[in-house]
C-alpha cells in the first residue's frame, strides 16, 4: 500500500444510473446518487441499508464490475479496473459457488493461478490460508460435502489468498448458524488484526456493531450517515432505524 | 502459468466432470453400436455406411457439447457469481474468454478423440483399410465444431440468453452447409438494388462455410483421388473466423457490466 494514503477506497460524488430497455420501453433507475465514501487503511467499515439501498451497487463500483455514470472511484488511488488495483482487492460475494467435485486446495490453486501467484510457492500459500480459515483438515475433501459455513470459509480463503490490502465481503454471514457466525467474526477480527482493511455489508446489525470501527448507512442510494463506534455505543439498531425510516435523517 | 491456461484447464476439468459430457459419450457409444447394425443392413456398403454415419455422429456429438458449453459458460458463471471472483482479480476480460474457449477446445477435442478411437476400432474390425484421409476428415470435423462454437460464444453474449444463442447457432450451422448454394442464389436471383443485395451478401459472409471442411465424400475414393487436403486453407479460414467472432465477443464482454 502506498505510504501516506488516506483512503484505501474512495468514492467521490459517484452516481450510477441503470438504463434497461424491454420491447422498446426504457426503464431508468438509480443505484447510488452522489455518493461520497472513504474507507481508511486498517479499519473495518460496515455498510448498512435496506434492500435496494445501493450496497451491492457500491461494492460492484468498488470492484470495477460496474462503471460509474458520474464521479470517481479509486482503490489505493487507482481506478478499480487497473490490474494493480485488482491485485490489492479480495472479494467474497454473497453465497459463493464452488463446483462440488473440487477440493478447497484445488479451488485455491485455481484462484491463486489467476491472481498471478508464482507456482513455486502456491502450494505453501494455499496450505497457510487454509490453516488460517480453519480448513487444514478438510483441504482434500470435496466441496459437495461441505456445510454452508465451510463453503463461506473457502470463499474467504480465496478472497485473502493473494494477500490483498482491501477485503470486500458481501453479506458474509448470510445463512450461517450462530456458531458459524461467531467463528466467522473471529476470523475477520484476526484478519483485521493482521492489517487488512475490510469493507463489509450485512443485514445483521449486531454483527456489524461487534466488528466495525465505522458504519455507513445507505438510504435510497445515498450515504445518509456515517457513524463511528463511539457514536452508537450499543445502540446501532436504533440509529439505523431512525435513519432509514421514512422521514428519518436524510 | 498464464491466466488463459489456468482458465482453460479449469474449464476442461469442469467439462470432463459435467454429466452432460458423460451423457454425450454414452450416447455416442449407443449410436456407434446402432451404426454397426445399420451397416449390416447396408450389405455390401457396410463400411461406407459405418464411415458416414460414424463421422456424422462424431461431428454432431462434438458440436452439441461444444456449442452448449460456448453458449452457457459465461452466462452460468454470471448466474453463480463465479465470474465476480474471477474478474475481480488481475485477469483481462479478453483473456478470460480466450481461456474459456481454449478449455472448450480441449474438451471437444478429448470427446471427439475418444469417439473416433471407438469408431476407428469398429471400422478396422470390419476390415476397412486405414487411410490418412480419415484423420484429415476428423480435423475438418473438429474445425467445424470450433468455428460454430466461436459463433455461439459471441451470440450468447449478444443475446444474453443461452436458448436464443443455441437456436441461432444451430440455424447458422445448418445454413453453413449450404453456403456455396446460398451465394450462388444471391448472385443469380439477386436484385440490382444495392440496398437489397448488401444485407444478403453480408449474411452470406456471417454464415460459416462449413462445407469447406467436409471430406466425408472423399473417404471411400481411391487414394490418388482423395489426395490434396487443403489443410492450410482450412486452418487459415477456421483461425480467422474464430478470431473475428471471439474478438467481437471480447468487445461485448469488455463493455459488459455485472
Amino acid at each position: 500500500m502506498p505510504p501516506g494514503l488516506e483512503a484505501v477506497l474512495s468514492l467521490t460524488a459517484v452516481t450510477k444510473v441503470y438504463v434497461s430497455s424491454h420491447l422498446g420501453r426504457k426503464t431508468v433507475s438509480r443505484g447510488v446518487s452522489d455518493l461520497d465514501l472513504e474507507v481508511r487503511p486498517g479499519e473495518v467499515f460496515g455498510l448498512l441499508g435496506l434492500n435496494g439501498s445501493g450496497k451491492t451497487t457500491t461494492f460492484k463500483l468498488a470492484l470495477g464490475l460496474l462503471k460509474p455514470t458520474s464521479g470517481a472511484v479509486r482503490v489505493l488511488g487507482l481506478p478499480p479496473s487497473e490490474p494493480r488495483a485488482l491485485a490489492e482487492l479480495g472479494f467474497l460475494p454473497e453465497l459463493p459457488y464452488f463446483p462440488g467435485f473440487m477440493t478447497p486446495a484445488e479451488i485455491l490453486g485455481f484462484y491463486g493461478g489467476l491472481s498471478g501467484l508464482p507456482e513455486a510457492g502456491l502450494r505453501d500459500r494455499v496450505e497457510a490460508v487454509l490453516k488460517l480459515v480453519g480448513l487444514s483438515a478438510s483441504s482434500g475433501r470435496r466441496m459437495g460435502e461441505f456445510s454452508k459455513g465451510m463453503v463461506q470459509r473457502v470463499g474467504l480463503a480465496q478472497a485473502i489468498l493473494h494477500d490483498p490490502s482491501l477485503v470486500i465481503l458481501d453479506e458474509p454471514v448470510s445463512g450461517l448458524d450462530p456458531l458459524a457466525i461467531k467463528d466467522f467474526r473471529d476470523l475477520l477480527q484476526d484478519l483485521n488484526g493482521r492489517g487488512k482493511t475490510i469493507l463489509i455489508s450485512s443485514h445483521s446489525i449486531s454483527e456489524l456493531e461487534k466488528l466495525c470501527h465505522r458504519v455507513g448507512i445507505l438510504k435510497e442510494g445515498r450515504l445518509a450517515r456515517v457513524l463511528g463506534r463511539d457514536e452508537w455505543s450499543g445502540g446501532l439498531e436504533e440509529k439505523f432505524i431512525e435513519t432509514v425510516r421514512p422521514g428519518g435523517a436524510p | 502459468m498464464s491466466p488463459v491456461l489456468v482458465l482453460a484447464l479449469n474449464s476442461w476439468v469442469e467439462n470432463l466432470r459435467n454429466r452432460f459430457f458423460a451423457l454425450t459419450l454414452a450416447f455416442a457409444g449407443v449410436v456407434l453400436y446402432l451404426s454397426m447394425l445399420l451397416g449390416l443392413l447396408a450389405c455390401d456398403q457396410e463400411v461406407r455406411v459405418l464411415l458416414d454415419f460414424g463421422l456424422g455422429l462424431i461431428e454432431l456429438m462434438g458440436l452439441v457439447g461444444a456449442v452448449y458449453c460456448a453458449a452457457t459458460v459465461v452466462l452460468r458463471e454470471m448466474e453463480t457469481k463465479t465470474v465476480y471472483m474471477i474478474l475481480t482479480r488481475p485477469v483481462d476480460r479478453t483473456r478470460y474468454l480466450l481461456g474459456r474457449f481454449l478449455g472448450l477446445m480441449l474438451s471437444a477435442g478429448a470427446a471427439m478423440l475418444i469417439m473416433s478411437a471407438a469408431h476407428l476400432m469398429i471400422l478396422l474390425l470390419k476390415g476397412w483399410d486405414f487411410r490418412t484421409v480419415y484423420l484429415w476428415a476428423l480435423l475438418g470435423v473438429f474445425l467445424k465444431v470450433l468455428v460454430t462454437a466461436s459463433l455461439a460464444m459471441f451470440l450468447a453474449l449478444l443475446a444474453t440468453s443461452a436458448l436464443s444463442a443455441l437456436s441461432i447457432t444451430m440455424i447458422l450451422w445448418s445454413l453453413g452447409h449450404f453456403l456455396p448454394e446460398i451465394r450462388l442464389m444471391v448472385r443469380r436471383f439477386g436484385s440490382d438494388s444495392a440496398a437489397v443485395m448488401a444485407p444478403l451478401k453480408a449474411v452470406s459472409w456471417v454464415i460459416p462455410d462449413l462445407q469447406l471442411f467436409n471430406l466425408r465424400d472423399k473417404l471411400d475414393l481411391p487414394a490418388h483421388l482423395s489426395s490434396g487436403v487443403p489443410a492450410g486453407s482450412w486452418l487459415l479460414y477456421a483461425g480467422c473466423y474464430c478470431a473475428v467472432w471471439l474478438a467481437m465477443a471480447a468487445v461485448l464482454f469488455r463493455r459488459k457490466e455485472f
